[in-house]
């Protein structure tokens, strides 16, 4: 984590030190320009005028300055401001030191007010972790140092609360990082926004976001001289988000293709990385699928094979193919794709003759072209013909029209980057395809725009027209999303101020490119020249002059011998146009005969890619290009083709439609050195970039209003020093303590303005209350000091004084004992002493006392026996109460046995009577039973002395 | 009231920084207070008081003729209830180079009327003033600074205190945490 924070934190150590406060203060440091440094430090030694004498500050040397030259230095308290509209000199000399201060301690990221700018560290910084990005997760801009993941962390948190739609807009030169940042925006926002909680099982989506970089860097990235990985094109990436925040899509949209990579490079620049990606990395089944042959044989490859240092092309090609399974992408469709860019080489590979007898070109050797064909799918005939005598419309009829060695050679140029440009425009769609696949509603997106910024040339094209154009309408976004936010921070602190839109200030600038009529703009003088028979650039230029020459952003060459055609003065600088070739690159005609051919493919991918065919502009529509008079007499109807200029005229309004529905946030990228070198920083290099892109304007713009503002704890807190007595004791609230504060500070009403919660001051207020507080600070030190040396040598002096009476006692005793030594009664004195009594009493009192100590040993003796002793007894008590308590409830048992005794003896009693009873019962039922056995006796005699009467009767 | 506080405190800030590289800029400061002619000032100290100032100043007398040192004076009059400024002192003493300071000496009826002249215009800092001074310093808003940070402000700001200096100040001033409670140590240092 630690080895992260250096590259996130500035040491805050440093920025206490009051020794250089102290030191700014006093020494009166401004910055002066330098021609190697950009600007130097120095102190002012004396003013004279409106010139300075200024001492420099590292080498000691005196020189006399201008007074407009001074740019004026910060108070120490900012070294290293995270946010530079914190600054409270804002001039050029401090956004650069504070830029280059940060940039050497290794922190690229700095806020400039609205504007996060970056400077390309040109090597690894271990900031861009899953650690860092969980650090940033939900944390407010001013919590965390300045980082991409704050911006888009921002854009994120605004979003899900705002609902509103989100841009990044990442701008700056080839080199600076744009690329790099979106990447890290998109690997924040998958990180963030995933619906997948579990780091390692990442969404399918999420990773085929991830992946669509490294498919469109290997189709429309190439090594540049500043550049290694070099973005030929400008992308606009949307992320779609449902209303949970989860990602839920995303598309694609790309800008200006610099298709001219595909068939000519500069020195020591490659063409696309995907052709040496797959001449390096296609398998021998792969290459005699798609007639691929050695670096050499390309025409097109104009320095064979540059290599990257560090960078494997082989490597590079399976991952591109893993991208493209990660994408799910097809086998057949991968192919289609690696035929055409195995064609377009191969197109640079068929060669022209001019015929003996007459201007007609020829194809002595056909064998690229029935390359081509095979890999296109087309019939070599057909395919020749098309190139060499192509069919073209007279009035109402066809004709063949045999071309010229320079009319064939250009046809296949144009069709090499033809078919580049649109395979590219198919890939993303067929990326925008795979990432929209999702049923879910997306509900907000955030947008990332990656796309070049200021160009300036020593002489530019068509190409730098078109994006500067683009810059120019950024820019203008931005100064109106600045002049609403300001606005809006002046509203809501209640501020009486009428600001000036600056969104307008570039209006005539756009205007001048871009307006249709009255005057029509560049743009449209260059569309209805294109129109026009026998048009050339430079009747295009004369009618330019003609319609803009007054307008004041367009200049005309100050000299004949001018190189420039036409300057426009962007608010970036003034730009010098050359008009070259400017209608042919805004029509960019084709060979249409084989576009047709191409658009009736055998090969389902590559007919696909042809598919409109109808308003491309054919070779014949080109004025210039047509050698007689005999076509070029036909006028062509407006609208009927849609020219570059036109295409792109829309693409950026609809961008720009796009982001003014969005909360814009700006990340203005630098491009340090052109040596690629980690740090090192070249000032003159980077002063034009902070002027192109507009983190100078955004300045300037600041300072019209109150950029430094700060709440009123603060304000009073900091600078309540200044103004003893100004606020009466006890609670008072913050905003009227202020009032009070600046009242008493006696501030120009112009250069302050009171809102709701915080003070607002013109740019250099600050500085300049902070530099009175250091005065006043040091005042008081001192004179605190004294105090403080007067209590020390108070305190030192009554010690003294304590040691003087000390020492004066002493003296006395000395004294005193001198005149007793030798006085004879006190020479006896001391030798009797020793006998008497008196002196024995000492000796008494000692005994007695070890005696006495004795004793008191003993007694504490005893005391301890008679506390031991007391506790056993204790014990024993304790003891003898449970026994009794036994013995009561043995005693209780046994009484209640004896009652049970008694009950039952009682008992035993009753029933020996009951039984007595019955016993006599039994008795007299015996002797009633003898009773009747003898009457039953008697009475059977009686029956039988009857029957025996009877018996005998009857006899 | 910004302004004039602010003239005089400039000349202040310059001479300071400046007498430790080169007393250069030291005569423009002898020229700027005139008025310093001690014979005009008027000694009104009671004889009681003469006689115990003497006392003191005697105690400072290392060598016995009954002089001190120019470099103890500062000292001697702070010892006798006064705050000036190093700056003061030397200004009374008519702005003596550093080697005059540790070689010249002074008898006691010369010292009387410069300290008449500090008595006359004493220090007059408050102690609300410091308060609000050191306030700056508390990190924390709790009305604490912390001892090492007050050390380095006595030592390094303004007139520079030496080590001992700071040592004899803060001596028992830091609680366990090493932070001083400050409106308590101004008025500590303020009582005696």
């Amino acid at each position: 984590m630690s080895e992260a924070d250096k590259f996130l934190y500035r040491d805050s150590g440093k920025v206490a030190n009051p020794l250089d406060q102290a030191d700014w203060a006093t020494k009166k440091l401004v910055w002066i320009p330098s021609e190697t440094l950009g600007f130097v430090a120095g102190s002012v030694k004396e003013e004279k005028g409106e010139e300075c004498l200024v001492e420099l500050a590292d080498t000691g040397k005196k020189v006399t300055v201008n007074k407009d030259d001074i740019q004026k230095m910060n108070p120490p308290k900012f070294s290293k401001v995270e946010d530079m509209a914190e600054l409270t000199c804002l001039n050029e000399a401090s956004v650069l030191h504070n830029l280059k201060d940060r940039y050497y301690s290794g922190l690229i990221y700095t806020y400039s007010g609205l504007f996060c700018v970056v400077i390309n560290p040109y090597k690894y910084l271990p900031i861009y972790s899953e650690n860092i990005i969980e650090m940033y997760k939900g944390k407010k801009r001013h919590e965390m140092p300045p980082h991409i993941y704050a911006i888009t962390d921002n854009a994120y948190r605004s979003m899900m609360q705002d609902r509103e739609d989100q841009s990044i807009l990442c701008t700056g030169e080839s080199g600076a990082g744009k690329t790099e940042n979106t990447k890290k925006v998109i690997q924040y926002l998958a990180h963030v926004a995933s619906s997948f909680k579990s780091k390692k099982d990442q969404g399918e989506l999420e990773k085929q976001l991830l992946q669509a970089n490294p498919i469109l860097e290997a189709f429309g990235n190439g090594k540049t001289v500043k550049n290694d990985n070099s973005s030929r094109f400008g992308k606009f990436i949307r992320i779609n988000f449902d209303v949970n925040g989860y990602i839920v899509g995303a598309n694609i949209e790309t800008y200006l293709l610099e298709k001219s990579r595909a068939i000519r490079q500069a020195k020591d620049e490659r063409a696309f990385h995907i052709f040496y990606y797959m001449l390096t990395g296609a398998g021998d089944k792969m290459r005699s699928e798609l007639c691929l042959e050695d670096y050499k044989n390309y025409r097109f490859l104009t320095h064979g094979n540059v290599t990257i240092p560090g960078q494997q092309d082989r490597d590079l090609f399976v991952e591109t193919m893993d991208a493209f399974n990660i994408m799910s992408i097809p086998e057949e469709e991968r192919i289609g794709l690696l035929k055409t860019v195995s064609a377009v080489l191969q197109l640079g590979n068929m060669s022209f003759k001019k015929e003996r007898n007459s201007d007609q070109a020829s194809m002595p050797d056909d064998t690229a072209a029935q390359k081509v064909c095979h890999l296109l799918g087309m019939n070599v005939t057909d395919f020749t013909r098309a190139i060499l005598s192509p069919r073209i419309k007279v009035g109402r009829d066809y004709v063949q029209k045999a071309q010229t060695q320079e009319q064939a050679e250009f046809a296949v140029e144009a069709l090499a980057k033809a078919s580049y440009e649109r395979m590219f425009r198919w890939l993303v769609m067929r990326i925008n395809k795979a990432l929209d696949k999702t049923k879910r509603q997306g509900a907000s997106f955030i947008g990332i725009l990656d796309i070049a910024g200021f160009e300036i040339f020593e002489l530019n094209s068509f190409e730098q027209l078109c994006i500067n154009y683009t810059n120019e309408k950024l820019q203008q976004l931005f100064n109106h999303t600045m002049f609403v936010l300001e606005q809006e921070e002046y509203q809501r602190e209640g501020i009486e101020w009428s600001f000036i839109d600056f969104g307008l200030d570039l209006q005539p600038c756009i205007d001048l490119i871009e307006k249709h009529a009255s005057p029509p703009g560049v743009l449209a003088l260059l569309d209805e020249e294109c129109w026009f028979p026998k048009a050339t650039d430079k009747s295009f230029v004369e009618k330019v002059v003609q319609e803009q020459g007054n307008n004041p952003k367009f200049q005309k060459p100050k000299k004949l011998k001018d190189s420039a055609d036409f300057c426009i003065i962007h608010y970036a600088g003034k730009v010098d146009y050359k008009a070259d070739e400017w209608l042919m690159k805004n029509m960019d005609p084709l060979n249409d005969n084989v576009a047709t051919l191409l658009n009736q493919s055998t090969d389902k991918f590559v007919s696909e890619l042809w598919r409109d065919v109808d308003r491309i502009v054919g070779l014949d529509k080109v004025a210039g290009m047509s050698d007689g008079g005999m076509h070029g007499a036909t006028k062509i109807r407006k609208g009927m083709f849609r020219t570059v200029g036109q295409l792109y005229k829309e693409q950026l309004s609809n961008l720009m439609t796009t982001l003014r529905n969005t909360n814009p946030n700006f990340v203005r990228c630098i491009i340090p050195n052109h040596e690629k070198k980690a740090g090192k920083l070249e000032p003159h290099l980077v002063l034009e970039q902070l002027r192109c892109n507009g983190v100078l304007e955004g300045i300037r713009i600041c300072r019209q209003g109150f950029p430094n503002r700060i709440v009123f704890q603060e304000f009073r807190q900091r600078y309540e020093i200044l103004t003893p007595n100004a606020i009466p004791k006890g609670f008072m609230d913050g905003k009227q303590a202020c009032v009070l504060m600046i009242k008493a500070l006696e501030l120009d009403s112009n250069l302050f303005r009171i809102g709701q919660s915080k003070v607002f001051f013109r740019a250099g207020v600050l500085a300049h209350l902070e530099e009175e507080r250091d005065i006043k600070i040091t005042d008081i030190i001192i004179s605190f000091q004294s105090w403080c040396r007067g209590y020390v040598a108070r305190k030192a002096f009554t010690k003294r004084q304590q040691q003087l009476t000390a020492m004066k006692v002493i003296q006395r005793n000395c004294a005193a004992y001198l005149k007793l030594r030798n006085w004879q009664w006190w020479r006896l004195f001391t030798k009797v002493k020793p006998l008497l009594q008196v002196t024995r009493q000492e000796e008494e009192m000692q005994a007695r006392e070890d005696e006495l100590e004795k004793t008191k040993e003993r007694q504490q003796q005893a005391e301890e026996q008679l506390q031991e002793f007391e506790a056993k007894q204790q014990q024993l008590n304790a003891e003898k109460l449970a026994l009794q308590e036994q013995l009561q409830a043995e005693t209780e048992l046994c009484a209640e046995a004896e009652e049970m005794r008694s009950k039952l003896a009682t008992r035993k009693q009753e029933l020996e009577e009951i039984l007595h009873d019955l016993e006599s019962r039994v008795e007299e039922e015996e002797e009633r039973v003898t009773h009747l056995q003898k009457l039953k006796n008697k009475h059977e005699a009686m029956i039988t002395d009857l029957e025996g009467r009877w018996t005998v009767d009857i006899q | 009231m910004a302004p004039k506080k602010d003239a005089k405190a400039a000349p202040a800030k310059k001479a300071e920084p400046a007498k430790a590289a080169a007393p250069a800029p030291e005569p423009e400061v002898v020229a700027a207070p005139p008025a310093l002619d001690l014979s005009t000032v008027k000694v009104e100290f009671t004889p009681d008081q003469q006689e115990d100032y003497k006392e003191a100043f005697g105690l400072f007398d290392r060598v016995g003729d009954a002089k001190v040192a120019y470099n103890q004076v500062a000292d001697i009059m702070r010892a006798l209830g006064q705050n000036p400024t190093n700056k003061e002192v030397r200004k009374v003493l008519g702005n003596p180079s550093d080697e005059e300071m540790a070689g010249k000496r002074l008898e006691f009826e010369a010292f009387l009327p410069m300290l008449q002249h500090i008595v006359n215009d004493p220090n007059k800092g408050t102690f609300d003033d410091y308060v609000e001074g050191l306030r700056v310093f508390d990190k924390e808003g709790n009305g604490t600074v912390m001892g090492a940070e007050l050390r380095i402000v006595l030592g390094t700001l303004g007139e520079k205190m030496t080590e001992a200096e700071i040592d004899a100040l803060m001596q028992g001033q830091e609680d366990e945490n090493g932070s001083i409670n400050f409106e308590a140590f101004v008025k500590h240092i303020m009582s005696i």
